[in-house]
């Protein structure tokens, strides 16, 4: 029997008990789908809870610091390094940042002591800040070292009494800073009673040298985070001394987000593995049930001249008609779950992915189509004619 | 010709069959089915096997189409010993050498005329454009040649008996073996493939072996035999 008559044969079979193959086939389309998306989308997912969810997207922010308290010789991040530490992999972002403690403001004739932190327009975005009132000043007061700032919501109601104090003039150490916005998303209380200034504008108008020697890095998931810590200190070694340098890790946060998404990934990957099970089982059952509703289309076809071999093929490319078929409309409904889930967490995988987990689903598919089908087809091609001619 | 074929003496038979036995084996006892079975069949000959249900008549069919394996004796067909065939060449025997009619016109369901005459020339190994033009030719002999694309589940039961006699010499056999052909038709269909069938040996290079027992069928026959007890008479 000719391949292209096996194939013509075979699709033509499936497509007449396409009824009796339904529920197969959509069990193991959908395991394919949920498999794609598994592949293709888990890191997105996992990129967008870093973004978006505080308590999760906490844990893969590492702070780097110099003690410089400690250490006889300051340290700051030179450029070099900066540039050292972005192009690391598992790095989505970082953010430079200077602080002074005790700065003072009066107003209305009060005293209030708090920490002015200068930072550069990535900080908020690093640290997941958002604005509370107004803005949160960007690139372009970082450019033009403006003399505006942001304030810690506490410090407002403490100093003002009330959040909404965009716009405000604020006087700090008898220079007048105007408020852009007030800061939201802060669960670090010291934070929400600072002042935050861009990091260019602090080195112009503080006295003194001011040194940027902590570094906020936010790596892509918390998967990376490990890996990222450990290369730190050997990369900021590079270009200039570590003497005093801190990786600062919240490791426990991180062990149970990593252990809970593991136990998510993995039930997933459970389920997925039981789907693909129950469409081998399904496969294997309508097999063994067209093999006996068929018994005298056997007879019949080796009455005919049909070789073993050739009811073998048939209905073992029947089986693999199924399997790829139900793997071909999973790779279709995948595409479509993950162009709807790309849209709504704003981000896209990488292409060559999806074609990955179309071939690992394709390969999966014919394992499953051979495994399940060579018993029934086996069953079928070793009949005897007569009896199978015979068959009630 | 091989090996096996140059034993048997040839005198023009097509089918020699000699000292046939078929026996059962129910556990209990050895039921002898057939018992010492000669005869030869000729080319242009329809032979009609007549006897009571249970004397073995579908037996001796299913042997000569090599569905079943005799307890001993020997068969040649066109020179060849063809008890002495392994499987597949069983196989090649089925879909070159002989044609099968069945009792229950047994159409493949849920297929087209024209798929059920296609799978004997694709086990045959005939090339795809070739199969249109022998389909018809088949179909044109018992005069159905309009019906090529009709499905068999919509045909009438003469009409689907003639596929299934069409569907039997697609593959131009030396020899078809009709199992009771008429069983299920009325008297005029009946003669209707009874006609074909002389219609068929006509050409002077084909055998039909026709079980029946319907005595006008059987008449129509070029011999008529007969089987008791497991026994074959010449009538």
């Amino acid at each position: 029997m000719q391949l292209n008559d096996l194939m013509r044969v075979s699709v033509r079979q499936v497509i007449r008990h396409r009824r009796r193959y339904m529920g197969v086939v959509l069990a193991i389309a959908l395991g394919v789908a949920g498999f794609l998306n598994i592949v293709t989308m888990s890191r997105e997912v996992k990129n967008n809870f870093n973004e978006n969810l505080d308590l999760i997207g906490g844990v893969t922010v590492l702070r780097i610091y110099f003690d410089n308290q400690r250490s006889y010789r300051p340290q700051w991040f030179r450029e070099q390094t900066l540039t050292a530490l972005k192009r690391l992999d598992g790095v989505k972002e970082l953010s430079l940042t200077a602080a002074r403690h005790g700065q003072k403001s009066n107003f209305k004739g009060q005293h209030f002591a708090f920490m002015v932190l200068a930072v550069d327009e990535g900080f908020w975005q690093v640290r997941n800040f958002w604005p509370l009132t107004g803005k949160l000043f960007g690139l372009d007061a970082v450019n033009a070292h403006t003399r505006e700032c942001v304030i810690g919501a506490e410090l407002a109601k403490r100093m003002f009494g009330d959040t909404q104090v965009s716009g405000t003039d604020l006087e700090i150490n008898l220079e007048i800073y105007r408020i852009s916005g007030g800061l939201g998303g802060v669960t670090d209380s010291g934070l929400a009673n600072s002042v935050f200034l861009p990091l260019t504008t602090a080195a112009d108008r503080f006295p003194g040298r001011l040194l940027a020697d902590r570094l906020y890095l936010r790596c892509a998931t918390w998967d990376d985070v490990g890996a990222v810590a450990a290369a730190i200190p050997g990369i900021v070694k590079s270009f200039q001394s570590p003497e005093e340098l801190h990786v600062e890790v919240a490791w426990e946060a991180l062990k149970r987000v990593q252990l809970l998404a593991w136990w998510i990934e993995f039930l997933i990957y459970l389920a997925t593995s039981a789907t693909f099970l129950l469409g081998g089982v399904g496969i294997w059952n309508v097999m063994m049930a067209a093999v006996t509703s068929r018994t005298r289309e056997i007879g019949l076809k080796k009455a005919m001249g049909a070789e073993d071999r050739d009811i073998l093929a048939q209905f073992l490319s029947e089986a693999l008609c199924l399997s790829v078929g139900a793997a071909l409309l999973g790779a279709g409904i995948g595409r479509i779950l993950m162009e709807i889930l790309g849209y709504v967490i704003e981000s896209r995988p990488p292409e060559n992915l999806f074609f990955f987990g179309v071939t690992l689903a394709f390969v999966f598919a014919v394992v499953i189509g051979v495994g399940a089908g060579l018993y029934p087809s086996i069953r079928a091609s070793r009949m005897e004619v007569v009896s199978a001619i015979r068959y009630e | 010709m091989n090996k096996s074929a140059s034993s048997s003496p040839g005198n023009g038979a097509l089918i020699r069959v000699t000292d046939l036995c078929k026996t059962y084996d129910n556990g209990v006892d050895l039921i002898q089915v057939l018992r010492n079975i000669n005869f030869k069949v000729y080319p242009g000959e329809i032979m009609a096997i007549m006897g009571p249900s249970g004397s073995g008549k579908s037996t001796l069919l299913f042997i000569l189409g090599i569905f079943l394996h005799p307890s001993s004796g020997s068969y040649f067909l066109g020179g060849q010993d063809v008890l002495s065939l392994d499987r597949n060449a069983q196989a090649e025997f089925r879909r070159n050498r002989v044609g099968f009619v069945f009792q229950s016109c047994d159409l493949l369901e849920n297929s087209t005329v024209y798929e059920n005459l296609e799978f004997p020339l694709i086990y045959a190994g005939v090339d795809r454009q070739d199969r249109p033009e022998r389909i018809a030719v088949a179909l044109e002999r018992v005069n159905l040649g309009h019906r090529i694309h009709h499905s068999s589940n919509r045909l009438s039961g003469g009409e689907r008996q003639r596929v299934a006699v069409a569907r039997a010499l697609v593959n131009q056999p030396q020899v078809i073996l009709a199992d009771e052909p008429t069983g299920q038709l009325d008297r005029s269909h009946g003669h209707s493939i009874l006609d074909h069938f002389s219609e068929i040996v006509s050409d002077g290079k084909t055998a039909i072996i026709v079980v029946t027992h319907d005595p006008e069928i059987a008449a129509g026959c070029t011999r008529i035999s007969s089987i008791r007890d497991g026994v074959l008479y010449e009538q």
